[in-house]
C-alpha cells in the first residue's frame, strides 16, 4: 500500500491526538504533528509519528515545517473556543478570529505552496448553532451558516468559508462539523458537567429539559476525518463540501448530563424546572452580580440560551458521501469516558 | 352493567368519553356489502368475528379489493395457530400438518376435528371447508402470496415445536427472540405488505425495504410479549429472552418477587427499549400506504402498541397482572390514528415524551431509552419539519422607533388579554354543556359503550 505523508495540526490536543491514533492504526501514513504544545508525557513513541512544535500564526516557522515534512495531506484541527462568560461576549474577538481564521489562512497558504493535495478542516456545528436565539432541529448542510451570534461560531464559519473556497481540482478541501465532542482526554465537556455535582447545580432543569442536542464520541470524529482524507484521495466527492458529524443519537441536553452524573453515582436529590424566561432573567441578574463582584458564574443569559436550544443534525450527507457510521454508540461512549475520568480523578487525589 | 368506578373514570377523562362517542358514530371508509355475499363467505366473516378481538372490525372496513383475501389470510393463520397451540395433538401428527398447511388450503372439503375440547377456536377447523371454498375464488396472485407465507410460518412453527430447548427454557438470546417474533408476526407483515402492493394500495418501494415491514410485525409482537409476561408465566411460557433477564436476576421467576421490583422494572425497561427502537421504522412504513382503509388497518394496532408500551414502562403492575389501556383511551387512539400520518406521528411523539418523562437515571438503560425517544422525535422532524422558516434563514431585524415599539407592545398586551377572556368564556361554556351532558346522558352512554366492543 502507498504511504502518504500527512501533517496534523493540533495533533497533541483532545481531538488531534485521537486523529493521530486512528492514523497510526491504518499503518499507511507517515505522520507529522504540528502543535504549539509537546505531546503529553504518556504518549507512546511511534516510529511513523514525528512531533514538531510551532504556532500556526507564525508563518515562517510553519512554512519551514511544511517544507521539511512535504505532506500530501493536511488535517487542520487547531482552534480556540472561548469558555465561560467569554463565550458570550465579544471581548476575545480579536484573539479568537486571529487563531481560528488567520491560523487557517496560514495553513491553507503553506499547504498550497508545498503541493498538498488534500486538506481536511475541522470546522464545527457552531457555524450554524452559535445562533443561540434560534432552534435547529434536524439541521443539514443546506441550513444556512452566517447567522451565528457568538464569536466562536462566527470565526469557525469564516474559516470554513476560506477552506471551502480554496478547493480546486489540484488542491482538494473539505470541512467537518462535529457536534459537542466528548471522550478520553476530554478537558471540557465531561469535566464541566461533572463539576456540577460538587457545585450542587444538578437539581435545576433549565427550560423544558426536552430540547435535543447532538453529541459525538471523539474516536467517531477521528474516523470521519480519515474517511474524508481517503475520499479526497479517491472519489473526491467530498471536495468543496462541509459535513455534519455527530453520533446521530440526539438526546435532551439534560439527559446527557444526568447520564454522566449517574456514572459517578450521583442522582439529583430533587428537581426544579426553571422556565426558559425565568432562567434567562436569573441569568441577567447573575451577570450583574458577577460584574459587581468580579467573580465567574455558570449562569448567564447566554448559557441559558445555550442550554435551552435545540441543536441536532441529520447525518445523511456524511453517511452517503463519506460512508460515515459512528462506531462507538453514545451510551457506550459515556460509560468509557466516565470510567476513564473517574480513574484520573482518583489518581489525582 | 358498568361499574361505579367506570362512571368516575369517564367523569374525569371527558376527552376519552368524547372519543368513545366519536368511535361509535364514525363512518367507515368502506363497508361490507352483505347482500352480495354467499353463505360460505358469510360463515368466514362469522369466524373472523369469533376469533379476532381487535382485527375483525378494521378488516371489515378494508378496501373491497383486499377485504376477502385479508379475511381469509387471517383465518388461515388462525387455523395454523390453533393446531400449533394444541398440546393434545402429538408432535408426530402436528408436524406434517404444520409443514403442509399451504397445500391443505387447496383440498376441497378439508376439515379437522382432532383439536382438544378446550381449544377456543376449534370450531374454525371443524368447518375449515368454508375457508377452503372461498380461498379458491380469490385472485391467483393473492393465493400465491398467502400460500407462501403459510408455508414459511408452518415451517417455523414446526421447527419450534421440535425444539425441546425452547419449550423447556423459553427464548435464549435476543436474536432468538427476534427470530420467534419474525415467525409469528414479521411474516404476517410481509404477507400483508405483498397483498397491499399487489392490490395497488401501497407503494411498491415497501418491498425494497423489507426491514420496515419486519419492524411493523416485530413492534406489535414484542409489545404483546412485554405486556403478557405474567399471563405467559401462568401458562408456563417464557418469551423474554434469557440474554436480557439474566442480567438482572438469576432465575426468571425472581422477576415477580416483590423485593425485586426495582430490578424487574429495569429489566422491563430493556425489553421496552428493544421494541422502542423499531418505532421509527413503523412510522416510515406507514408513509408508504396509499389507501386510507389500509392505512387505518395498519395504523390502529401500531398506535395501540405504542400506548401499551407507554403504560407498561416502569409499571410494576406488569409483573402482577395484564396491564391494559382504558377503553376510552383505545377509542381516542382509534379516532386519531385513522386520520393521517401526521396524527399518528403525533401519537408516537406524545407517548415517547411520556416514556421519557418517567425515565429513571438509576435505570441502567436510562440513556439508551432517551436515545430511542430522541430517534422517534428526529424521525418525525425529518418528515414533518417543525419550522420551515428557521431553515430558510436570515430574517433581518426591523428597525423600529421607540414609539412604534411601545405601541406594538401595548397591542400585544391587549391581544393577550383578549385571548385570556375568550379562552375563559369558551371554557365556561364547555363546562356547562359537558356538565349537562354528563347528568342526562351518562348512564345510557356507559351502557352503550360497554356493550359495544370496539
Amino acid at each position: 500500500m502507498e504511504v502518504h505523508r500527512i501533517l496534523v495540526t493540533g495533533g497533541t490536543g483532545f481531538l488531534g491526538s485521537a486523529i493521530v491514533n486512528a492514523l497510526v492504526k491504518q499503518e499507511h501514513y507517515d505522520i507529522t504533528v504540528l502543535d504549539i504544545k509537546p505531546p503529553s508525557t504518556n504518549t507512546p513513541s511511534r516510529p511513523n509519528v514525528k512531533y514538531v512544535q510551532a504556532n500556526v500564526l507564525n508563518l515562517s516557522d510553519t512554512q519551514k515545517i511544511f517544507k521539511q515534512a512535504k505532506p500530501t495531506i493536511v488535517i487542520h484541527t487547531v482552534a480556540v473556543s472561548p469558555i465561560g462568560s467569554d463565550r458570550y461576549s465579544q471581548r476575545r474577538r480579536a484573539s479568537v478570529f486571529g487563531l481560528n481564521v488567520n491560523g487557517t489562512r496560514n495553513m491553507l497558504d503553506a499547504a498550497k505552496e508545498c503541493g498538498v493535495r488534500a486538506f481536511v478542516y475541522t470546522s464545527s456545528c457552531a457555524v450554524v448553532t452559535d445562533d443561540v436565539d434560534r432552534d435547529y432541529p434536524n439541521m443539514d448542510e443546506s441550513t444556512p451558516t452566517g447567522n451565528a451570534t457568538l464569536v466562536y461560531g462566527q470565526s469557525k464559519a469564516a474559516a470554513e468559508k476560506l477552506v471551502l473556497q480554496a478547493n480546486t481540482p489540484h488542491f482538494l478541501t473539505c470541512a467537518l462539523r462535529p457536534s459537542i465532542i466528548f471522550g478520553l482526554g476530554d478537558t471540557q465537556t465531561l469535566p464541566t458537567i461533572h463539576a456540577c455535582i460538587s457545585k450542587h447545580e444538578t437539581p435545576y432543569i433549565l427550560g423544558s429539559g426536552l430540547n435535543l442536542f447532538d453529541f459525538v464520541y471523539v474516536t467517531n470524529v477521528a474516523d470521519a476525518h480519515l474517511l474524508a482524507v481517503s475520499n479526497l484521495l479517491t472519489t473526491r466527492t467530498a471536495a468543496g463540501e462541509a459535513f455534519f458529524v455527530s453520533n446521530g443519537q440526539p438526546v435532551p441536553f439534560r439527559d446527557f448530563c444526568v447520564a454522566i452524573w449517574a456514572e459517578f453515582g450521583h442522582v439529583p436529590p430533587w428537581e426544579a424546572r426553571i422556565p426558559r424566561a425565568v432562567a434567562w432573567a436569573l441569568g441577567g441578574v447573575a451577570e450583574w452580580v458577577t460584574w459587581l463582584t468580579g467573580s465567574q458564574a455558570t449562569l448567564s443569559r447566554g448559557s441559558v440560551k445555550d442550554a435551552c436550544g435545540v441543536r441536532y443534525a441529520n447525518l445523511e450527507k456524511a453517511r452517503r458521501v463519506l460512508g460515515y457510521e459512528p462506531t462507538v454508540g453514545l451510551a457506550e461512549g459515556v460509560k468509557i469516558a466516565c470510567q476513564h475520568y473517574k480513574r484520573q480523578i482518583e489518581q489525582l487525589s | 352493567m358498568p361499574k361505579f368506578s367506570d362512571y368516575l373514570y369517564y367523569a374525569i377523562h371527558i376527552q376519552e368519553l368524547r372519543s368513545i362517542i366519536q368511535k361509535i358514530w364514525h363512518n367507515p371508509v368502506h363497508e361490507r356489502d352483505q347482500t352480495k355475499e354467499c353463505e360460505t363467505l358469510k360463515r368466514c366473516f362469522f369466524f373472523l368475528d369469533k376469533t379476532s378481538r381487535s382485527f375483525s372490525a378494521v378488516i371489515q372496513e378494508l378496501h373491497p379489493e383486499l377485504l376477502v383475501p385479508i379475511c381469509l389470510f387471517y383465518l388461515i393463520l388462525r387455523g395454523l395457530d390453533t393446531i400449533e397451540d394444541d398440546m393434545t395433538i402429538p408432535l408426530s401428527k402436528k408436524e406434517p400438518l404444520l409443514r403442509n398447511f399451504q397445500n391443505i388450503l387447496e383440498k376441497d372439503g378439508w376439515t379437522f376435528t382432532e383439536n382438544g375440547p378446550n381449544e377456543k377456536d376449534r370450531q374454525l377447523l371443524v368447518e375449515f371447508n368454508v375457508v377452503v371454498e372461498e380461498f379458491k375464488k380469490i385472485k391467483p396472485a393473492y393465493r400465491a402470496i398467502i400460500k407462501d407465507i403459510t408455508k414459511k410460518m408452518g415451517d417455523g412453527m414446526a421447527d419450534y415445536a421440535n425444539n425441546a430447548e425452547h419449550n423447556i427454557n423459553g427464548v435464549n438470546s435476543v436474536k432468538d427472540y427476534e427470530l420467534y417474533c419474525h415467525y409469528v408476526a414479521g411474516l404476517v407483515g410481509e404477507g400483508l405488505t405483498r397483498l397491499f402492493v399487489e392490490g395497488g394500495l401501497a407503494n411498491p418501494a415497501l418491498l425494497q425495504r423489507p426491514e420496515l415491514m419486519e419492524s411493523m410485525g416485530q413492534f406489535l409482537q414484542q409489545v404483546n410479549i412485554i405486556r403478557d409476561i405474567k399471563e405467559d408465566l401462568d401458562d408456563k411460557r417464557r418469551f423474554w429472552p434469557k440474554e436480557v433477564w439474566s442480567k438482572y436476576v438469576s432465575k426468571f421467576e425472581d422477576l415477580f418477587k416483590p423485593e425485586n421490583q426495582e430490578i424487574a422494572l429495569n429489566c422491563s425497561s430493556e425489553m421496552i427499549l428493544i421494541a422502542l427502537n423499531r418505532a421509527d421504522e413503523c412510522l416510515y412504513y406507514l408513509a408508504g400506504i396509499k389507501d386510507q382503509s389500509v392505512f387505518n388497518f395498519c395504523a390502529i394496532p401500531q398506535a395501540m402498541a405504542i400506548s401499551t408500551l407507554e403504560v407498561c414502562f416502569r409499571n410494576p403492575d406488569v409483573f402482577k397482572k395484564n396491564v391494559k389501556i382504558s377503553k376510552g383511551k383505545a377509542c381516542e387512539l382509534m379516532v386519531k390514528s385513522t386520520q393521517n400520518l401526521q396524527m399518528v406521528c403525533g401519537i408516537f411523539r406524545d407517548h415517547a415524551r411520556r416514556i421519557h418523562k418517567r425515565n429513571n437515571p438509576k435505570d441502567p438503560n436510562f440513556l439508551k431509552i432517551s436515545i430511542a425517544c430522541g430517534k422517534i422525535e428526529q424521525f418525525i422532524e425529518s418528515i414533518f419539519p417543525s419550522q420551515k422558516a428557521g431553515k430558510a434563514g436570515i430574517t433581518a431585524k426591523k428597525a423600529v422607533s421607540p414609539e412604534q415599539e411601545a405601541k406594538e407592545k401595548a397591542e400585544a398586551e391587549e391581544a393577550k388579554w383578549d385571548m385570556i377572556y375568550m379562552g375563559l368564556a369558551v371554557l365556561v361554556t364547555l363546562l356547562v354543556i359537558s356538565g349537562f351532558m354528563v347528568i342526562t346522558l351518562f348512564p345510557h352512554l356507559i351502557t352503550l359503550i360497554l356493550t359495544n366492543n370496539p
